[in-house]
């Protein structure tokens, strides 16, 4: 068996009575794209909060695994230590981790610091640039709210590399943006992993994100997840008779 | 999250129980009352709280028991009514103006505008004094100003619901701007500002008994508690009482609903 | 047979110095019993085009007819006679304290028969009237306020991305009733969407919007093989499908 970078043992987890994980077991090698894939309510928000450590949500059974380190039992101020320098985070919403009236150079500069780092203007153009931003410095001199969703997904994603992370956690990174620029956003991502050996664990309810993207999916309904397997087993050969039906129902070109 | 709004809740039942008691008190108060609250009586001038007497009589021998129970009625009554009134124009013409637009919401609220550019109480104790005294004359003052903030809440609340999916749905349907108002906008927007009037209630009562107090309210001989500790303050050293009561039930009052306004907005905030 | 046509159709909004065109010289035509697909990214005015066609805003300049006869300028009250619209926020398509019966009772006088008739056509049960909007899934919101709009008796759906606030198996649901009651009711549909893939599988027509501007309109199989706008190509190759 091959060393697992994240490895997540029967978790459940919950906000208040019910849990809405339930039970999950999966794990991620180094490098490797991994997308769980469910619908609303299905609890694959919830998986990547629990492994991000949100205060509000409640492990109730289980546990998460960083290396060998058990993340799941450590303080929330502990866990943040580790966020941004070992697991970096897109959120779906770009807007909701930047203050949107700030110019970005502060946010960066902040965060930086944050982590004990010069701040280095040179070094995020750089960043920029590989995800496809040219005018890297002119940008950082804007204020979210005067740039486009994509840009800012885009500028989420070069602030998630900053500190290098082993592990990106992507919460439907590209569903509220168009289509032509999630698309962009998928190839940066698969740019990233190519480029640095980054692993990936997308939540997302696109099916062929999914497809596109990973060497193994899980598939998540009520909390659980029903099916787990690599991309191509899972929709060639898929077991479950709900994850037929997510696949069936995917719009598909019609030519 | 949900002990914490069983407790806001509980508080919500507490306020309505205490006003509700305020309320039952100044509707029966000529039941309750124990002597004619109106009745001189040479012999008994500032007579000490007694069983007879229980908060004593003022400077005319009245029972200020009874005056204060039938000042409650006056004070009570007069709020309510007030706030009623300043309600209903408020939102009417707050959902006008959100609704249709254009240059009668620019005048209406920019009379509303000018209206907030005072304090309350001044623009009340100017409009009072030329008024001249008595309760109706305060209630025009107080008025004058208050259908202002039902107004702006109104017109806020209509503004943000106005492009709902279901309003124009409703549009499709045929409905015309009125029928879409009583309809959908009304019942929708009837919540927040109710607990608006029930946070209001308090500062009007404030503001009948602080100009009766300064003689542009109310006018002697009838019960009412800003008048009545303005007559009693001449001999405070003598009868203490006499002012003592009316202000005790004052303070009382106002703050009960106060109370219930902030209680029952919590309890909604907490949703 | 032409039900719905739009001519030469432009709408300007200017915000101090800025002014945006989402509408510039579009035609569009909508045959008697058509699925007309209108696919653009945001921004690109496609949802401009569909409140101009209710009347919910009006055109700066070009004209709008219904069989024929201009409606220019009519407002919904008026439109809604031979047109009505789904929304993508199902939820906020019903007045949050109004039961579905009531909401759905407000604009017709239909019968309590054809209400159920009609409710079963969209696939949902009695049990549901009684229930405020809240109470109901996304889906089953969505299937209501088709229902509304079939009790309107008007022949025209104009449907602002309807399913891209459901789940994917909700999505499929709603799809396949549109194109039954396109086939029982005889009704004509507007389908705007961002998902090229979806309005390809149930339109008989597609327009490309970009920026304002009509890029690409034809039959779908046409649009789909043979684009003649570079940004429909684009597009195609953006489509993320299984």
């Amino acid at each position: 068996m091959s060393e697992y970078l994240l490895k997540i043992d029967r978790l459940s987890a919950s906000y208040g009575d019910d849990d809405i994980v339930k039970d999950v077991s999966c794990g991620i090698t180094p490098g490797e794209i991994v997308c769980i894939v469910g619908e609303s309510g299905s609890g694959k928000s919830t998986l990547i909060k629990a492994i991000h450590g949100m205060s509000e949500l409640r492990i109730t059974g289980g546990s998460i695994f960083f290396g060998n380190e058990e993340i799941s039992s450590l303080t929330v101020k502990e866990r943040k230590k580790l966020m941004g320098s070992e697991i970096g985070l897109i959120p779906q919403d770009p807007g909701s981790s930047f203050n949107p009236i700030r110019k970005l150079s502060a946010q960066f500069r902040e965060a930086m610091a944050g982590h004990g780092m010069a701040y280095d203007e040179d070094r995020i153009d750089g960043l920029l640039k590989k995800i496809g931003l040219q005018q890297g410095k002119a940008v950082l001199g804007n204020r979210p709210f005067e740039l486009s969703g994509g840009m800012n997904q885009r500028i989420a994603i070069a602030a998630a590399m900053l500190f290098e992370p082993r592990l990106l956690l992507c919460d439907e990174a590209t569903s509220a943006l168009d289509v032509t620029t999630a698309g962009a956003v998928v190839d940066e991502l698969l740019k990233i992993r190519e480029s640095r050996g980054t692993a990936i664990l997308l939540v997302t309810h696109h099916l062929g994100i999914a497809r596109r993207m990973a060497d193994n999916i899980g598939i998540m309904k009520d909390g659980r997840l029903i099916e787990y397997g690599n991309t191509e087993k899972i929709f060639d050969a898929p077991e479950n008779e709900y994850t037929r039906k997510l696949i069936r129902d995917v719009p598909r070109l019609k030519k | 999250m949900k002990k914490k709004k069983a407790k806001l809740r509980k508080r919500v039942i507490i306020a309505v129980v205490f006003a509700a008691i305020l309320v039952l008190i100044a509707t029966f108060s000529g039941v309750l009352a124990p002597n004619d609250p109106y009745a001189t009586n040479s012999e008994l001038i500032r007579q000490a709280p007694s069983a007879a007497y229980l908060f004593g009589t003022d400077n005319l021998g009245r029972c200020v028991f009874s005056r204060v129970l039938i000042g409650a009625r006056t004070t009570i009554a007069s709020t309510f009514f007030l706030v009623a009134v300043s309600f209903l124009i408020g939102i009417v013409v707050g959902m006008l103006c959100g609704f249709y637009g254009g240059i009668v919401d620019d005048i209406l609220m920019r009379i509303a505008d000018l209206m907030l550019a005072f304090p309350q109480m001044v623009v009340a104790i100017a409009v009072a004094g030329i008024l001249g005294g008595g309760l109706g004359g305060a209630m025009i003052a107080l008025g004058i100003t208050m259908w202002t903030s039902f107004a702006r809440l109104a017109r806020s609340h209509t503004l943000s619901i106005k492009n709902e999916p279901y309003i124009t749905a409703a549009r499709l349907q045929g409905k015309s701007g009125l029928q879409i108002m009583m309809t959908h906008i009304m019942p929708n927007i009837l919540e927040p500002v109710l607990i608006n009037a029930l946070t209001q209630i308090g500062t009007t009562m404030i503001g009948i008994s602080g100009l009766s107090f300064l003689g542009l309210g109310v006018v002697a001989p009838q019960a009412e508690w800003g008048s009545m500790i303005s007559e009693a303050r001449a001999y405070i050293q003598i009868a203490p009482w006499a002012v003592l009561f009316p202000a005790a039930a004052t303070v009382i009052t106002i703050v009960v609903f106060n109370y219930l306004g902030d209680a029952v907005m919590e309890y909604r905030n907490a949703e | 047979m032409t039900i719905l046509s739009g001519k030469d159709l432009n709408k300007e909004y200017v915000n101090r110095d800025r002014s945006v065109r989402p509408l510039q010289h579009v035609d569009f035509e909508l045959n008697q019993g058509e699925i007309l697909g209108i696919v653009g990214e945001s921004g690109s005015g496609k949802s401009t085009l569909l409140k101009v066609i209710s009347g919910i805003e009006k055109p700066d300049s070009g004209k709008l007819y219904h069989m024929g006869k201009e409606y220019t300028g009519q407002g919904p009250e008026k439109t809604g006679k031979f047109l009505q619209m789904i929304f993508q926020d199902a939820y906020g398509s019903f007045d949050p304290r109004m039961s579905m019966e009531r909401s759905l009772k407000e604009g017709s006088d239909e019968s309590r028969e054809e209400i159920l008739r009609v409710i079963g056509e969209v696939g949902l049960t009695e049990g549901l009237l009684g229930r405020r909007p809240r109470h109901l899934s996304g889906g089953q919101c969505q299937r209501m306020s088709i229902a509304r709009a079939l009790l309107s008796h008007a022949g025209v759906l104009l449907c602002d991305e309807i399913t891209s606030a459901l789940d994917v198996t909700t999505q499929a649901q709603v799809i396949k009733l549109l194109m039954e009651i396109r086939d029982k009711e005889r009704i004509s549909i507007v389908l705007v969407s961002h998902d090229l893939a979806l309005v390809s599988m149930i339109c008989d027509r597609i327009m490309v919007m970009k920026d304002g501007i009509v890029v690409d309109n034809g039959e779908t199989a046409k649009v789909i093989s043979e684009p003649s706008s570079d940004y429909t190509r684009k597009l195609l190759e953006s489509v993320i499908t299984v």
